[in-house]
Protein backbone atom coordinates (compact mmCIF):
# COMPACT_ATOMS: atom_id res chain seq x y z
CA UNK A 1 0.00 0.00 0.00
CA UNK A 2 1.01 3.16 -0.71
CA UNK A 3 2.11 5.53 2.65
CA UNK A 4 -0.07 8.45 2.88
CA UNK A 5 1.93 11.64 2.60
CA UNK A 6 -1.00 14.59 3.00
CA UNK A 7 -0.77 16.78 5.59
CA UNK A 8 -3.07 19.10 6.98
CA UNK A 9 -1.89 23.00 7.65
CA UNK A 10 -4.59 25.22 10.02
CA UNK A 11 -7.31 23.29 7.97
CA UNK A 12 -5.57 23.41 4.67
CA UNK A 13 -4.83 19.96 3.13
CA UNK A 14 -1.76 19.45 1.57
CA UNK A 15 -1.03 16.88 -1.07
CA UNK A 16 2.06 16.32 0.32
CA UNK A 17 4.91 18.11 3.22
CA UNK A 18 6.64 19.38 0.27
CA UNK A 19 6.66 22.73 -0.48
CA UNK A 20 9.23 25.52 -1.68
CA UNK A 21 10.46 28.71 -0.24
CA UNK A 22 10.29 31.93 -0.54
CA UNK A 23 12.90 33.33 -2.81
CA UNK A 24 14.38 30.57 -4.42
CA UNK A 25 11.72 29.39 -6.86
CA UNK A 26 10.57 33.17 -8.34
CA UNK A 27 6.11 33.08 -8.65
CA UNK A 28 6.55 29.52 -9.73
CA UNK A 29 6.98 30.22 -13.71
CA UNK A 30 10.47 29.25 -14.23
CA UNK A 31 9.93 25.75 -11.78
CA UNK A 32 6.74 24.94 -13.56
CA UNK A 33 9.33 23.96 -16.19
CA UNK A 34 11.29 21.18 -14.36
CA UNK A 35 8.21 19.73 -13.21
CA UNK A 36 4.72 20.22 -12.61
CA UNK A 37 3.88 22.27 -9.37
CA UNK A 38 0.98 19.68 -8.62
CA UNK A 39 3.99 17.45 -7.70
CA UNK A 40 4.44 20.42 -4.92
CA UNK A 41 2.42 20.36 -1.52
CA UNK A 42 2.32 24.06 -1.48
CA UNK A 43 4.31 26.65 -3.78
CA UNK A 44 5.03 29.52 -1.71
CA UNK A 45 5.89 33.02 -3.84
CA UNK A 46 8.97 35.19 -3.56
CA UNK A 47 8.44 38.03 -0.86
CA UNK A 48 5.70 40.56 -2.38
CA UNK A 49 5.95 43.90 -1.42
CA UNK A 50 3.74 46.72 -2.21
CA UNK A 51 5.82 48.58 -4.75
CA UNK A 52 8.18 46.89 -6.90
CA UNK A 53 11.91 46.80 -5.41
CA UNK A 54 14.67 45.95 -7.94
CA UNK A 55 16.77 44.90 -4.35
CA UNK A 56 20.28 45.73 -3.84
CA UNK A 57 22.83 46.12 -6.08
CA UNK A 58 25.05 42.91 -7.53
CA UNK A 59 27.11 40.79 -6.45
CA UNK A 60 23.94 39.78 -3.93
CA UNK A 61 24.90 35.91 -3.70
CA UNK A 62 28.31 34.29 -2.69
CA UNK A 63 29.09 30.79 -2.07
CA UNK A 64 30.18 29.24 1.26
CA UNK A 65 31.01 26.26 2.42
CA UNK A 66 27.83 24.27 2.21
CA UNK A 67 25.61 26.92 1.66
CA UNK A 68 25.16 30.61 0.35
CA UNK A 69 24.86 34.16 1.62
CA UNK A 70 22.15 36.09 -0.06
CA UNK A 71 21.89 39.58 0.04
CA UNK A 72 18.80 40.06 -2.97
CA UNK A 73 17.00 43.14 -1.23
CA UNK A 74 13.54 41.54 -1.45
CA UNK A 75 13.61 42.55 -5.25
CA UNK A 76 9.80 41.76 -6.48
CA UNK A 77 7.27 42.98 -8.80
CA UNK A 78 4.66 44.69 -6.30
CA UNK A 79 1.80 43.63 -5.51
CA UNK A 80 -0.28 45.27 -8.59
CA UNK A 81 2.14 43.04 -11.02
CA UNK A 82 1.78 40.38 -8.71
CA UNK A 83 -2.33 40.50 -9.07
CA UNK A 84 -2.38 41.40 -12.97
CA UNK A 85 0.30 38.72 -13.90
CA UNK A 86 1.23 36.18 -11.77
CA UNK A 87 -2.20 35.42 -10.33
CA UNK A 88 -3.68 34.24 -13.55
CA UNK A 89 -0.23 31.74 -14.23
CA UNK A 90 -0.99 30.69 -10.48
CA UNK A 91 -4.48 30.43 -11.17
CA UNK A 92 -4.05 27.40 -13.46
CA UNK A 93 -1.70 25.22 -10.97
CA UNK A 94 -2.96 22.17 -9.49
CA UNK A 95 -1.24 23.12 -5.97
CA UNK A 96 -1.41 24.80 -3.08
CA UNK A 97 -0.17 28.81 -3.34
CA UNK A 98 1.32 30.56 -0.37
CA UNK A 99 2.22 33.80 -0.96
CA UNK A 100 4.88 35.79 1.24
CA UNK A 101 4.37 39.12 2.04
CA UNK A 102 7.23 41.78 3.36
CA UNK A 103 7.04 44.82 4.07
CA UNK A 104 8.70 48.25 5.75
CA UNK A 105 5.72 49.49 7.86
CA UNK A 106 2.12 47.53 9.62
CA UNK A 107 0.47 49.79 7.04
CA UNK A 108 2.12 47.86 4.37
CA UNK A 109 1.51 44.67 5.37
CA UNK A 110 -1.49 45.33 5.99
CA UNK A 111 -2.41 46.86 2.68
CA UNK A 112 -0.93 43.80 0.88
CA UNK A 113 -2.60 41.12 3.05
CA UNK A 114 -5.95 43.09 2.40
CA UNK A 115 -5.39 43.10 -1.41
CA UNK A 116 -4.30 39.49 -1.59
CA UNK A 117 -7.49 38.61 0.97
CA UNK A 118 -9.33 39.34 -2.12
CA UNK A 119 -7.79 36.59 -4.36
CA UNK A 120 -9.34 33.14 -3.76
CA UNK A 121 -6.30 31.45 -5.08
CA UNK A 122 -4.13 32.66 -2.53
CA UNK A 123 -4.87 29.81 -0.37
CA UNK A 124 -2.31 30.79 2.72
CA UNK A 125 -0.17 34.25 3.35
CA UNK A 126 2.99 33.24 4.91
CA UNK A 127 4.62 37.21 6.99
CA UNK A 128 8.06 37.34 6.12
CA UNK A 129 9.12 39.62 9.32
CA UNK A 130 12.32 38.19 9.33
CA UNK A 131 14.06 39.43 6.39
CA UNK A 132 18.30 40.49 7.87
CA UNK A 133 18.88 42.00 4.35
CA UNK A 134 16.76 45.67 4.12
CA UNK A 135 17.47 48.17 6.86
CA UNK A 136 13.74 49.10 7.71
CA UNK A 137 10.78 46.69 8.12
CA UNK A 138 11.00 43.30 7.94
CA UNK A 139 13.53 42.11 10.69
CA UNK A 140 12.14 44.53 12.87
CA UNK A 141 9.45 42.94 13.62
CA UNK A 142 10.64 39.65 13.52
CA UNK A 143 13.16 40.17 16.47
CA UNK A 144 10.76 42.03 19.03
CA UNK A 145 7.62 40.24 20.21
CA UNK A 146 5.18 42.94 21.00
CA UNK A 147 6.13 44.12 17.26
CA UNK A 148 5.96 40.65 16.36
CA UNK A 149 2.37 40.22 17.84
CA UNK A 150 0.67 43.33 16.98
CA UNK A 151 1.70 42.82 13.08
CA UNK A 152 0.04 39.23 13.32
CA UNK A 153 -3.16 40.43 14.81
CA UNK A 154 -3.18 43.76 12.59
CA UNK A 155 -2.45 40.88 9.21
CA UNK A 156 -5.16 39.10 11.13
CA UNK A 157 -7.81 41.32 10.92
CA UNK A 158 -7.78 41.56 7.03
CA UNK A 159 -6.49 38.75 5.78
CA UNK A 160 -9.35 35.71 6.11
CA UNK A 161 -7.51 32.75 5.29
CA UNK A 162 -5.19 30.83 7.29
CA UNK A 163 -1.96 32.93 8.51
CA UNK A 164 1.84 31.70 8.62
CA UNK A 165 4.45 33.67 10.41
CA UNK A 166 7.70 33.30 9.28
CA UNK A 167 10.44 33.76 12.02
CA UNK A 168 14.12 34.66 12.33
CA UNK A 169 16.76 32.87 13.84
CA UNK A 170 18.76 36.00 14.56
CA UNK A 171 17.00 36.06 18.50
CA UNK A 172 18.71 35.29 21.86
CA UNK A 173 15.42 33.33 21.85
CA UNK A 174 13.02 31.92 19.29
CA UNK A 175 10.79 30.21 21.51
CA UNK A 176 9.10 34.06 22.60
CA UNK A 177 8.88 34.95 19.18
CA UNK A 178 6.84 32.10 18.84
CA UNK A 179 4.55 32.21 21.38
CA UNK A 180 4.44 36.14 20.49
CA UNK A 181 3.20 35.02 16.93
CA UNK A 182 0.87 32.56 18.57
CA UNK A 183 -0.80 34.90 20.85
CA UNK A 184 -1.46 37.30 17.12
CA UNK A 185 -3.44 35.10 15.92
CA UNK A 186 -0.77 33.05 13.82
CA UNK A 187 -2.35 30.07 12.09
CA UNK A 188 1.10 28.46 11.52
CA UNK A 189 4.61 29.48 12.12
CA UNK A 190 7.60 28.60 9.50
CA UNK A 191 11.21 28.46 10.87
CA UNK A 192 14.10 29.45 10.23
CA UNK A 193 14.30 32.40 7.85
CA UNK A 194 18.58 32.52 6.64
CA UNK A 195 20.93 33.65 9.75
CA UNK A 196 23.11 36.70 9.09
CA UNK A 197 26.81 36.53 7.85
CA UNK A 198 29.07 37.67 5.51
CA UNK A 199 32.05 36.89 3.65
CA UNK A 200 35.17 39.33 2.64
CA UNK A 201 37.66 39.09 -0.24
CA UNK A 202 40.99 39.10 0.74
CA UNK A 203 42.37 40.42 -2.54
CA UNK A 204 40.09 43.11 -3.02
CA UNK A 205 39.45 43.46 1.12
CA UNK A 206 35.72 44.31 -0.21
CA UNK A 207 32.48 41.83 1.47
CA UNK A 208 31.45 39.49 -1.22
CA UNK A 209 27.81 41.29 -1.12
CA UNK A 210 27.21 44.73 -1.75
CA UNK A 211 24.86 44.78 1.43
CA UNK A 212 27.85 43.83 3.18
CA UNK A 213 26.06 41.32 5.20
CA UNK A 214 23.69 38.54 3.77
CA UNK A 215 21.80 35.85 4.92
CA UNK A 216 23.25 32.11 5.12
CA UNK A 217 21.11 28.97 4.08
CA UNK A 218 21.74 25.70 2.49
CA UNK A 219 23.24 22.58 4.06
CA UNK A 220 25.18 24.61 6.45
CA UNK A 221 22.07 25.72 8.47
CA UNK A 222 20.30 22.59 8.65
CA UNK A 223 21.58 21.97 12.29
CA UNK A 224 20.47 24.84 13.47
CA UNK A 225 17.14 25.22 11.70
CA UNK A 226 16.48 21.48 13.63
CA UNK A 227 17.34 22.86 16.92
CA UNK A 228 15.00 25.77 16.55
CA UNK A 229 11.38 23.62 14.90
CA UNK A 230 13.22 21.83 18.26
CA UNK A 231 12.75 23.91 20.83
CA UNK A 232 9.28 25.78 19.00
CA UNK A 233 7.59 22.39 18.68
CA UNK A 234 7.93 22.14 21.98
CA UNK A 235 6.10 25.94 23.68
CA UNK A 236 3.44 25.97 21.39
CA UNK A 237 0.65 24.02 19.47
CA UNK A 238 0.41 25.67 16.12
CA UNK A 239 1.90 23.64 13.25
CA UNK A 240 5.26 24.02 12.23
CA UNK A 241 7.15 24.07 9.04
CA UNK A 242 10.60 23.66 9.12
CA UNK A 243 13.18 24.92 6.82
CA UNK A 244 16.77 25.33 6.53
CA UNK A 245 19.11 23.38 4.76
CA UNK A 246 16.82 20.68 3.38
CA UNK A 247 17.91 18.83 0.58
CA UNK A 248 17.26 15.24 0.68
CA UNK A 249 14.34 13.17 2.24
CA UNK A 250 16.22 12.14 5.03
CA UNK A 251 16.46 15.52 5.54
CA UNK A 252 13.00 15.94 5.86
CA UNK A 253 12.18 12.68 8.10
CA UNK A 254 14.72 14.83 10.53
CA UNK A 255 12.48 18.19 10.24
CA UNK A 256 8.92 16.00 10.81
CA UNK A 257 10.76 14.08 13.52
CA UNK A 258 11.47 17.04 15.85
CA UNK A 259 8.59 18.22 15.40
CA UNK A 260 7.64 19.92 11.78
CA UNK A 261 4.07 19.30 9.97
CA UNK A 262 5.37 20.03 6.84
CA UNK A 263 8.86 21.83 5.05
CA UNK A 264 9.73 24.03 2.60
CA UNK A 265 12.71 23.47 -0.15
CA UNK A 266 14.60 26.52 -0.56
CA UNK A 267 18.03 26.76 -1.78
CA UNK A 268 18.81 23.09 -2.93
CA UNK A 269 16.27 23.81 -5.50
CA UNK A 270 19.12 26.32 -7.22
CA UNK A 271 21.40 22.76 -7.22
CA UNK A 272 19.10 20.45 -8.01
CA UNK A 273 15.36 22.26 -9.94
CA UNK A 274 13.37 19.03 -9.75
CA UNK A 275 14.51 18.17 -5.92
CA UNK A 276 10.94 18.14 -4.45
CA UNK A 277 10.32 15.05 -7.25
CA UNK A 278 13.00 13.56 -5.82
CA UNK A 279 12.60 14.13 -1.68
CA UNK A 280 8.78 13.11 -2.12
CA UNK A 281 9.65 9.77 -4.20
CA UNK A 282 12.34 8.93 -1.53
CA UNK A 283 10.03 9.71 1.50
CA UNK A 284 7.58 7.64 -0.11
CA UNK A 285 10.08 4.97 0.15
CA UNK A 286 11.02 5.50 3.54
CA UNK A 287 7.96 5.42 4.86
CA UNK A 288 7.22 1.74 3.07
CA UNK A 289 10.68 0.76 4.29
CA UNK A 290 9.54 2.11 7.46
CA UNK A 291 5.83 0.33 7.07
CA UNK A 292 4.45 3.55 8.16
CA UNK A 293 1.09 3.91 6.41
CA UNK A 294 1.13 7.86 6.80
CA UNK A 295 3.90 10.71 7.05
CA UNK A 296 1.65 12.28 9.87
CA UNK A 297 2.92 9.16 12.04
CA UNK A 298 6.67 11.08 11.85
CA UNK A 299 6.03 14.47 13.28
CA UNK A 300 7.15 15.06 16.82
CA UNK A 301 8.34 11.26 17.12
CA UNK A 302 11.69 12.03 18.10
CA UNK A 303 12.88 9.21 20.81
CA UNK A 304 14.75 11.91 22.97
CA UNK A 305 17.45 10.86 25.54
CA UNK B 1 13.72 15.96 -22.38
CA UNK B 2 13.84 18.88 -19.82
CA UNK B 3 16.71 20.98 -20.00
CA UNK B 4 16.16 22.10 -16.34
CA UNK B 5 16.72 18.94 -14.25
CA UNK B 6 20.00 17.46 -14.43
CA UNK B 7 21.00 15.24 -16.60
CA UNK B 8 24.51 12.78 -16.57
CA UNK B 9 27.35 13.70 -18.64
CA UNK B 10 30.60 11.50 -18.37
CA UNK B 11 34.02 12.79 -19.00
CA UNK B 12 35.04 11.74 -22.18
CA UNK B 13 38.52 13.45 -22.32
CA UNK B 14 40.24 16.38 -20.40
CA UNK B 15 43.09 18.52 -22.03
CA UNK B 16 45.34 21.20 -20.95
CA UNK B 17 45.74 23.79 -23.74
CA UNK B 18 47.91 26.15 -22.01
CA UNK B 19 48.66 28.58 -19.14
CA UNK B 20 45.59 27.14 -16.90
CA UNK B 21 43.07 26.85 -19.91
CA UNK B 22 41.85 23.46 -20.59
CA UNK B 23 39.18 21.54 -23.08
CA UNK B 24 36.97 19.18 -21.39
CA UNK B 25 34.53 16.72 -23.41
CA UNK B 26 31.48 15.77 -21.87
CA UNK B 27 29.69 13.16 -23.86
CA UNK B 28 27.37 11.48 -24.34
CA UNK B 29 24.73 13.50 -22.94
CA UNK B 30 21.40 13.42 -24.36
CA UNK B 31 20.76 17.03 -24.92
CA UNK B 32 23.15 18.20 -27.34
CA UNK B 33 22.05 18.35 -30.22
CA UNK B 34 19.60 21.40 -28.34
CA UNK B 35 22.45 23.38 -27.58
CA UNK B 36 23.45 26.68 -29.70
CA UNK B 37 26.50 29.33 -29.78
CA UNK B 38 26.21 31.22 -26.65
CA UNK B 39 24.15 28.99 -24.73
CA UNK B 40 25.88 27.57 -21.46
CA UNK B 41 25.27 24.51 -19.27
CA UNK B 42 25.06 24.32 -15.70
CA UNK B 43 27.94 21.72 -14.57
CA UNK B 44 27.48 20.13 -11.20
CA UNK B 45 30.51 18.97 -9.67
CA UNK B 46 31.31 15.70 -8.22
CA UNK B 47 31.65 15.42 -4.92
CA UNK B 48 34.11 17.98 -3.70
CA UNK B 49 33.41 21.56 -1.80
CA UNK B 50 32.13 23.52 -4.31
CA UNK B 51 28.40 23.92 -3.18
CA UNK B 52 27.12 25.54 -6.68
CA UNK B 53 26.94 24.78 -10.15
CA UNK B 54 29.39 26.50 -12.46
CA UNK B 55 28.08 28.12 -15.58
CA UNK B 56 30.16 27.31 -18.82
CA UNK B 57 29.29 28.63 -21.97
CA UNK B 58 29.85 25.66 -24.96
CA UNK B 59 32.60 25.81 -27.06
CA UNK B 60 31.03 23.49 -29.62
CA UNK B 61 29.62 20.01 -29.96
CA UNK B 62 29.64 16.64 -32.05
CA UNK B 63 25.58 15.78 -32.54
CA UNK B 64 26.66 12.58 -34.04
CA UNK B 65 28.83 11.50 -30.82
CA UNK B 66 26.76 13.04 -28.75
CA UNK B 67 29.46 15.37 -26.98
CA UNK B 68 29.86 19.05 -26.18
CA UNK B 69 33.13 20.68 -25.21
CA UNK B 70 33.56 23.08 -22.58
CA UNK B 71 36.79 25.44 -22.56
CA UNK B 72 37.81 27.18 -19.56
CA UNK B 73 40.56 28.65 -17.16
CA UNK B 74 41.41 28.13 -13.77
CA UNK B 75 39.89 31.09 -11.70
CA UNK B 76 38.69 29.36 -8.29
CA UNK B 77 37.76 26.04 -6.62
CA UNK B 78 35.01 25.03 -8.90
CA UNK B 79 37.63 25.51 -12.25
CA UNK B 80 39.89 24.01 -9.57
CA UNK B 81 38.20 21.17 -9.47
CA UNK B 82 37.42 20.24 -13.08
CA UNK B 83 40.77 20.74 -14.10
CA UNK B 84 40.96 17.49 -11.95
CA UNK B 85 38.29 15.56 -13.67
CA UNK B 86 39.69 12.07 -15.35
CA UNK B 87 37.76 10.20 -18.09
CA UNK B 88 34.71 7.64 -16.85
CA UNK B 89 34.13 11.16 -13.85
CA UNK B 90 30.32 11.84 -14.29
CA UNK B 91 29.36 15.25 -13.70
CA UNK B 92 25.48 16.10 -14.48
CA UNK B 93 24.24 19.06 -16.61
CA UNK B 94 21.13 21.53 -16.38
CA UNK B 95 21.07 23.13 -19.89
CA UNK B 96 21.35 24.37 -22.98
CA UNK B 97 20.86 27.35 -21.06
CA UNK B 98 20.10 30.95 -21.78
CA UNK B 99 19.59 32.78 -25.23
CA UNK B 100 21.62 31.85 -27.59
CA UNK B 101 23.19 34.00 -30.44
CA UNK B 102 21.20 35.52 -33.40
CA UNK B 103 22.27 34.18 -36.15
CA UNK B 104 23.78 37.15 -39.16
CA UNK B 105 21.96 37.21 -42.21
CA UNK B 106 23.61 35.58 -45.01
CA UNK B 107 25.02 39.48 -46.54
CA UNK B 108 26.12 40.10 -43.04
CA UNK B 109 30.31 40.04 -42.00
CA UNK B 110 30.42 38.75 -38.78
CA UNK B 111 33.32 40.66 -36.44
CA UNK B 112 33.81 38.34 -33.58
CA UNK B 113 35.85 39.74 -30.58
CA UNK B 114 36.51 37.38 -27.91
CA UNK B 115 38.78 38.07 -24.89
CA UNK B 116 40.52 36.02 -22.60
CA UNK B 117 38.20 33.22 -21.52
CA UNK B 118 35.22 34.65 -23.46
CA UNK B 119 36.53 33.34 -26.64
CA UNK B 120 34.94 29.47 -26.56
CA UNK B 121 31.37 30.99 -27.63
CA UNK B 122 32.89 32.36 -30.39
CA UNK B 123 34.67 29.65 -31.89
CA UNK B 124 31.18 28.07 -31.19
CA UNK B 125 29.39 30.70 -33.20
CA UNK B 126 31.63 30.55 -36.21
CA UNK B 127 32.04 26.52 -36.86
CA UNK B 128 28.15 26.29 -36.44
CA UNK B 129 27.75 29.24 -39.13
CA UNK B 130 30.69 27.16 -41.36
CA UNK B 131 28.72 24.19 -40.89
CA UNK B 132 25.46 25.53 -42.16
CA UNK B 133 27.34 27.30 -45.43
CA UNK B 134 28.32 30.97 -44.40
CA UNK B 135 31.48 31.95 -45.80
CA UNK B 136 34.66 31.40 -43.57
CA UNK B 137 36.25 34.14 -45.07
CA UNK B 138 33.06 36.84 -43.93
CA UNK B 139 34.39 35.86 -40.43
CA UNK B 140 36.70 38.30 -38.59
CA UNK B 141 37.92 36.27 -35.86
CA UNK B 142 39.57 39.04 -33.18
CA UNK B 143 41.26 36.96 -30.16
CA UNK B 144 43.20 39.23 -27.41
CA UNK B 145 45.03 37.51 -24.42
CA UNK B 146 47.67 39.13 -22.05
CA UNK B 147 50.24 37.19 -23.81
CA UNK B 148 50.52 34.29 -26.05
CA UNK B 149 49.70 31.58 -24.21
CA UNK B 150 46.66 32.86 -23.54
CA UNK B 151 45.66 32.64 -27.37
CA UNK B 152 44.10 29.18 -27.22
CA UNK B 153 43.43 26.85 -29.66
CA UNK B 154 45.03 28.86 -32.40
CA UNK B 155 45.64 25.68 -35.16
CA UNK B 156 41.58 24.99 -34.76
CA UNK B 157 40.54 28.62 -35.02
CA UNK B 158 42.70 29.42 -38.18
CA UNK B 159 41.81 25.64 -39.94
CA UNK B 160 38.07 27.02 -39.68
CA UNK B 161 39.32 29.86 -42.75
CA UNK B 162 38.15 32.38 -40.51
CA UNK B 163 40.19 35.61 -40.84
CA UNK B 164 41.45 35.11 -37.54
CA UNK B 165 43.37 38.56 -35.68
CA UNK B 166 45.05 37.36 -32.73
CA UNK B 167 46.35 40.73 -30.09
CA UNK B 168 48.17 40.28 -26.81
CA UNK B 169 48.77 43.18 -24.31
CA UNK B 170 52.48 42.37 -24.58
CA UNK B 171 52.61 41.81 -28.59
CA UNK B 172 54.06 38.17 -27.53
CA UNK B 173 51.44 36.94 -30.28
CA UNK B 174 49.54 38.55 -32.65
CA UNK B 175 49.30 42.60 -32.71
CA UNK B 176 50.54 44.22 -29.86
CA UNK B 177 47.59 46.11 -27.83
CA UNK B 178 44.01 45.93 -26.76
CA UNK B 179 41.46 43.47 -28.77
CA UNK B 180 38.88 46.40 -29.26
CA UNK B 181 41.62 49.18 -30.24
CA UNK B 182 42.36 46.40 -33.18
CA UNK B 183 38.79 46.07 -34.09
CA UNK B 184 38.91 50.13 -33.87
CA UNK B 185 41.37 50.30 -36.45
CA UNK B 186 40.59 47.65 -38.69
CA UNK B 187 36.92 48.53 -39.17
CA UNK B 188 38.42 51.87 -39.71
CA UNK B 189 40.58 50.56 -42.65
CA UNK B 190 38.40 48.25 -44.55
CA UNK B 191 35.06 48.67 -45.47
CA UNK B 192 33.52 45.83 -44.43
CA UNK B 193 30.31 44.57 -46.27
CA UNK B 194 27.13 45.39 -43.64
CA UNK B 195 29.22 44.29 -40.24
CA UNK B 196 27.63 42.40 -37.23
CA UNK B 197 29.35 42.27 -33.97
CA UNK B 198 29.45 39.82 -31.38
CA UNK B 199 31.56 39.88 -28.09
CA UNK B 200 32.54 38.05 -25.47
CA UNK B 201 35.25 38.40 -22.49
CA UNK B 202 36.13 40.67 -18.97
CA UNK B 203 33.52 43.49 -18.64
CA UNK B 204 36.23 45.79 -19.73
CA UNK B 205 36.37 45.02 -23.00
CA UNK B 206 32.77 44.10 -23.27
CA UNK B 207 32.12 47.29 -22.43
CA UNK B 208 34.76 49.04 -25.13
CA UNK B 209 33.08 46.44 -27.64
CA UNK B 210 29.22 48.09 -27.09
CA UNK B 211 30.65 51.30 -26.87
CA UNK B 212 32.74 51.37 -30.24
CA UNK B 213 29.15 49.03 -31.80
CA UNK B 214 27.16 52.16 -30.64
CA UNK B 215 29.28 55.00 -32.04
CA UNK B 216 29.86 53.17 -35.37
CA UNK B 217 26.16 52.09 -35.15
CA UNK B 218 26.83 48.66 -36.31
CA UNK B 219 24.47 46.11 -34.75
CA UNK B 220 25.32 42.99 -32.55
CA UNK B 221 25.06 41.38 -29.32
CA UNK B 222 27.33 40.89 -26.25
CA UNK B 223 27.52 38.02 -23.87
CA UNK B 224 27.85 38.59 -20.61
CA UNK B 225 29.45 36.37 -17.29
CA UNK B 226 27.93 36.58 -13.88
CA UNK B 227 28.16 34.52 -11.19
CA UNK B 228 25.12 32.41 -10.93
CA UNK B 229 23.77 29.92 -8.02
CA UNK B 230 20.86 29.11 -10.44
CA UNK B 231 21.08 29.52 -13.91
CA UNK B 232 17.62 29.18 -14.20
CA UNK B 233 16.14 32.19 -12.94
CA UNK B 234 14.72 32.13 -9.76
CA UNK B 235 17.50 33.06 -7.26
CA UNK B 236 18.09 36.77 -8.91
CA UNK B 237 22.06 36.87 -8.21
CA UNK B 238 23.10 37.17 -11.55
CA UNK B 239 21.13 40.32 -12.43
CA UNK B 240 22.31 43.40 -14.43
CA UNK B 241 21.05 46.69 -15.07
CA UNK B 242 19.49 47.43 -17.78
CA UNK B 243 19.69 50.74 -19.69
CA UNK B 244 16.35 50.90 -20.05
CA UNK B 245 16.51 50.75 -16.59
CA UNK B 246 15.52 47.42 -14.42
CA UNK B 247 17.53 44.61 -14.07
CA UNK B 248 17.51 41.89 -16.40
CA UNK B 249 18.92 37.97 -15.49
CA UNK B 250 22.04 37.03 -17.58
CA UNK B 251 20.72 33.50 -17.06
CA UNK B 252 17.35 33.96 -18.63
CA UNK B 253 17.03 36.90 -20.39
CA UNK B 254 20.90 36.37 -21.33
CA UNK B 255 23.79 35.53 -21.05
CA UNK B 256 23.07 37.21 -25.30
CA UNK B 257 22.40 40.71 -25.02
CA UNK B 258 21.86 43.18 -27.77
CA UNK B 259 24.41 46.03 -27.90
CA UNK B 260 23.42 49.51 -26.11
CA UNK B 261 20.96 46.85 -23.83
CA UNK B 262 22.80 46.27 -20.66
CA UNK B 263 24.26 49.19 -18.88
CA UNK B 264 27.93 47.87 -19.02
Amino acid sequence: MTPNLRVTIAGVELANPIMTASGCCGYGEELAEAFPLSKLGALVTKSITLKPRLGHKPPRTAETASGMLNAIGLANVGIDQFIAEKIPFLEKQKTRVIVNVAGSSAAEYIEVCSRLNDCPRVDMIELNISCPNVDEGGIEFGINPSMTERIVADVRRVFKRPLIAKLTPNVTDITVIARAAEAGGADALSLINTLIGTSIDINTWRPRLTNNRGGLSGPAIKPVALAMVDKVYNCTRLPIIGIGGIATANDVVEFLLVGATAVQIGTALFIEPDAPVKITRDLTAYLKAKKLGSVRELVGKVRKY
Amino acid sequence: MNRYTPERAPVVSLRHLSCDYYSLRLGPWNRVAQCRPGQFVHVGLPRCDVYFRRAMSIAGVDVARKELEIIFKIFGKGTKALSRLRKGDVLDLLGPLGVPFQPPRKTETCVLVGGGVGFPPLYFLASWLIERGFDPKRIEFFYGGRTSGEIVERSRIKSLGVRFHPVTDDGSFGAKGLVIEAVETYLAEHALKRPRLYACGPGGMLKAADDLALRLAIPGQVSLEAPMPCGFGVCLGCVVPLRAGGHARVCREGPVFEIGEVLL
